[in-house]
């Protein structure tokens, strides 16, 4: 058989530059998972229903198992591994809130979740219910029931306020 | 008391897992890579029933990159698999009976060429139609998909007493409904796979998720030929399982590919894989005829369940037996005649899910007492306790069970709630649009926990002070979501007023655990408990006599705590995890007391069964948890779509250890039976799955959920009892359905007999709708 076209690829993950020497067709949930070792973010549907695989495109939430390599080159991909909190080894408000509010049970979902948590917080600090569950209804989880999830991102948002409205 | 974060307080456990998976570090067994590992594959059926007249794997062999073809001729041991009875070919021989059936499987130096590899296999088949219902394959003359006897029929329950044709004879009324089940998908997010590495030693190390790695570890061994020693096995953490990862999956490929090419081969089932092979819920057709007296008691109940099983056995048996046994409800019932028959077809193989069996049961037996509520124009409530039994009264199978006020004691506090009090005046908001209506229901359910009578159960644990100074348990249980870390960590908290950095709590792997059973049934908690309950005097004792002969101090003056040992004058008893008590120090730490002796005199091990009734019935369950749930549901006329507006579980499950995790388990199995109950089903056509993905099966979105959830937790349990905390993994999955329909028929006036939910049942004509509309306003 004959090997698949291959050529550089280059963007910006995590802050990070990278290249490397692949297919343009190569999904980047395979790109990121297999050939970064960035196995935060999660594979699960492959046809872009569940949200597992969800990373951060230049600012915008996309399911990452339905981009391919050529569409994002060049691009600026932050991946769960690279949402930091504001101190090092701190973790982020939206992570720490899920932590604390039991936003989780396997955890499988909880990458893509928090990602699109972010996204949603950072289009619009103060959704209502009804724009939170616009924002997360693409990505699915089997634990929970949601009920934590809701409450961890809830209280991001009071987090926000409070801290927002002191002087 | 009414369970949140509040009401938690200081036992509002941060589970010690959630930086790992908040941050994305943690790694699934399915994330796992080496260096130099390949990449394996399996090719399954391309019919759901059919001979195979020959394979040739020659050109997938000559195949660069490719390292091995393996055919059921290159199994060195048993070619068969399946938890209790093992009748599923690792590859298929000679005849394929389901489209999940592998029949060959290939290792390369990538997933793609895997693939590749897999489509130059030539099969040819003889394809036979196939058997698509239990009913098409009991019919007379049907093949028979194994030597198993007539009928295709895999298991056959029963239970009777009384006499059930007298009984209907002498009844008033009498309700006869079927109800149909779907076959409901687990969806775990993380699909099956794994690692599989050979060591140089001639070990095989399994990293794959199961819910009990002993028993893969036998079946492996099995397969390989090997001993097991041979094998070890690492099963967690694992990304969700719901039951549906308890069965072998992706592991005697992996494993025989691995061993064949000497190298870490890695698996990972794609989603339309998943599905394909993947076990799911038992569809069931339940047919209930239940006849009352003219003062509203039950005096006969006639059930005929089928189950259809699917291609392979896996534990359709217990399932079926555990269906029985939860057709009666909570009720006493003088005269009873169940019959239950679970049938081999050529469908998808149905096994383990959550509720096992429960969720069915309780969907018919419930919808059959509202019914008959109605008929007797009787609140649906008052018309269950009437019925209800005592709590003296043997079990559904007429066995002894542990004596509890649960059953009582949820159905007050539903009766109490705010929430179904509004079932008393129908919510009708004028607001709404006429074809917009509401309405409220409510089920109760008693749930058995543990494997049940004469099916071995094993449980145990261990307790050491390992060589760096940690109190140690190991358990075979695994981490499948639900949190049995964190609860571990709580409990031992609490007996060794220790913090959770004194702690090491290893689970999920064969080499270092003990062979303490599965974590199924809603049964790890509770065997935890025990077993600590088991291990803690004889450790603790051992602590304190060390340390008292190390400190100079009377053994009884002295207390485990943070760090160490402490005098008891000097650790206040309020002490816990998160403060300790200033102005003292710890007087011999645990580190100190680990080197003193020999490692194994630190070790404590338990081993014993999990508590079964006392008599001969098989399946049998001793300890229940109870529950009642109500749903207030929107139904919308037009376009027939229903919406849980709100629910409440009440739980009685004995203490809660960890509120977070008891609160997430209600939560989850709430939402999994909402989609039970009103989108999920598997279709199949023709023995074919026809909704292969998560974009045709429909499970509940975050917009999809009842967002206003309570859950309130009864912890009461008699004086001494020698159990704790009762599994709760369960049973807040059963019975929201009958909850939901009875809701919809308060709303709609229709009676749903079938899940998931049918729309077209629910609509109604525009002018129906709004005629309706102005009547009730
Ligand atoms: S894996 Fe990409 S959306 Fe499901
Ligand atoms: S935590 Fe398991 S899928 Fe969301």
């Amino acid at each position: 058989m004959t090997e698949p076209l291959s050529n550089f690829w280059t963007a910006v993950v995590n802050g990070e530059k990278k290249q490397l020497h692949i297919a343009q067709t190569t999904r980047l949930v395979d790109v990121l998972r297999s050939h970064l070792n960035l196995t935060g973010t999660k594979v699960s549907c492959e046809v872009g229903r569940c949200g597992a695989c969800m990373v951060l495109m230049n600012g915008e939430p996309v399911n990452s198992c339905l981009v391919m390599a050529y569409q994002c080159a060049g691009s600026e991909i932050t991946t769960i591994e690279g949402l930091l909190g504001e101190k090092e080894g701190e973790l982020h408000p939206i992570q720490q809130a899920f932590v604390e509010e039991g936003g989780f049970q396997c955890g499988y979902c909880t990458p893509g979740m928090v990602i699109s948590t972010k996204a949603l917080l950072d289009r619009n600090p103060q959704p209502s219910q009804e724009q939170i569950e616009t924002g997360l209804c693409g990505n699915l989880c089997r634990c929970t029931g949601y009920g934590g999830i809701l409450r961890a991102v809830n209280k991001v948002i009071d987090e926000r306020d409070r801290v927002g409205s002191t002087p | 008391m009414l369970l949140n974060r509040n009401s938690s307080g200081k036992r509002w456990h941060l589970r010690p897992d959630g930086v790992g998976k908040v941050t994305g570090q943690l790694q699934y067994l399915t994330d796992m890579t080496l260096p130099d590992m390949i990449h394996g594959r399996v090719l399954r059926s391309s019919y759901p029933y059919a001979r195979i007249l020959s394979i040739d794997i020659t050109g997938a062999e000559a195949m660069e990159g490719v390292f091995a073809v393996l055919t059921s001729k290159d199994v060195p041991g048993l070619n068969l698999f399946g938890i209790a009875t093992p009748d599923q070919p690792v590859f298929c021989e000679d005849v394929v009976r389901y489209i999940g059936d592998a029949i060959a499987a290939v290792a390369a130096d990538s997933p793609e060429r895997a693939a590749l590899a897999l489509d130059a296999i030539r099969i040819e088949y003889e394809e036979w139609t196939p058997l698509d219902s239990p009913e098409a394959a009991m019919a007379p003359g049907a093949p028979e998909l194994h030597e198993h006897g007539p009928g295709n029929v895999l298991h056959r329950t029963e239970i009777k007493r009384g006499n059930v044709e007298e009984g209907f004879a002498a009844c008033e009324h009498i309700v006869s409904e079927t109800y149909y089940t779907p076959r409901q998908m687990h969806a775990y997010m993380e699909t099956e796979g794994g690692l599989f590495v050979p060591d140089e030693n001639g070990r095989l190390h399994v990293y794959a998720a199961t819910q009990h790695g002993y028993k893969d570890r036998m079946q492996l061994a099995r397969i390989i030929g090997c001993s097991e020693e041979d094998i070890r096995v690492i099963s967690s953490p694992i990304g969700g399982s719901f039951g549906g990862k308890d069965e072998l999956n992706v592991q005697p490929y992996g494993a025989l590919l691995a061993l064949r090419c000497g190298r870490p081969v890695k698996m990972h089932n794609s989603r339309k894989e998943s599905v394909r092979a993947g076990l799911k819920r038992h569809p069931m057709k339940i047919e209930m005829q239940t006849g009352i007296s003219r003062e509203g008691m039950i005096q006969a109940h006639r059930v005929r369940i089928t189950a259809d099983t699917g291609a392979y056995a896996t534990l359709g048996a217990p399932v079926l037996n555990f269906c029985t046994e939860h057709c009666l409800g909570p009720y006493s019932i003088p005269n009873v005649d169940v019959e239950g028959v679970s049938v081999y077809t050529n469908n998808g193989v149905s096994g383990e899910f959550r509720g096992f069996g429960g969720n069915q049961a309780i969907f018919a037996i419930e919808g059959q007492m509202d019914r008959l509520a109605e008929i007797m124009n009787m609140d649906p409530w008052e018309f269950r306790r009437r019925n209800m039994r005592e709590k003296s009264d043997p079990g559904p199978l007429n066995q002894r069970i542990l004596v509890t006020d649960g059953l009582s004691q949820v159905w007050e506090a539903m009766d109490r709630s705010e929430l179904w009090q509004k079932h008393l005046h129908p919510p009708a908001d004028p607001a709404l649009p006429p074809w917009i209506k509401r309405g409220v229901g409510a089920a109760i359910a008693m749930h058995g926990a543990g494997l049940g009578y004469g099916i071995p159960d094993p449980a145990g644990g261990r307790l050491s002070l390992n060589a760096e100074g940690k109190i140690e348990v190991a358990f075979s249980y695994e981490e499948f979501g639900q949190g049995l870390i964190a609860t571990l960590e709580m409990m031992l908290c609490d007996l060794f007023h220790c913090s959770t950095s004194d702690l090491s709590i290893i689970i999920g792997d064969t080499d270092r655990v003990p062979h303490s059973g599965s974590s199924t049934a809603s049964r790890s908690t509770t065997m935890a408990w025990m077993a600590l309950q088991r291990l803690q005097a004889p450790f603790r004792s051992k602590i304190l006599s060390v340390a008292s002969t190390l400190s100079g101090i009377p053994a009884d003056e002295l207390i485990t705590g943070i760090e160490g040992v402490w005098r008891k004058d000097q650790l206040s008893p309020e002490v816990t995890a998160n403060e300790p008590t200033m102005n003292s120090k710890v007087l011999v730490s645990y580190v100190d007391l680990a080197k003193h002796g020999e490692a194994e005199e630190w070790i404590f091990d338990t081993q014993f069964e999990y508590p079964t009734t006392p008599d001969n019935v098989v399946g049998g369950h001793y300890l229940y948890t109870y529950a009642a749930v109500a749903a207030e549901v929107e139904v919308n006329t037009l376009t027939g779509e229903a919406k849980l507006l709100d629910t409440r579980h009440v739980v009685a499950a004995g203490p809660v250890i960890n509120p977070m995790g008891f609160i997430g388990q209600i939560e989850g199995g709430s939402v999994m039976a909402l989609g039970f109950t009103l989108t999920e089903d598997a279709v199949m056509q023709d023995s074919r799955y026809t909704t292969t993905n998560l974009d045709t099966y429909l499970i509940p979105t975050i917009r999809d959920i009842h967002t206003n959830l309570e859950v309130e937790a009864i912890e009461d349990l008699p004086e001494g009892d020698p159990f704790g905390p009762r599994g709760i993994g369960e049973i807040g999955s059963v019975a929201l359905a009958p909850a939901i329909t009875a809701a919809i028929h308060q709303a709609t006036g229709v009676w749903v007999n079938r899940l998931p939910v049918p729309r077209d049942q629910l609509i109604k004509p525009l002018s129906v709708s709004l005629q309706e509309g102005v009547s009730s306003s």
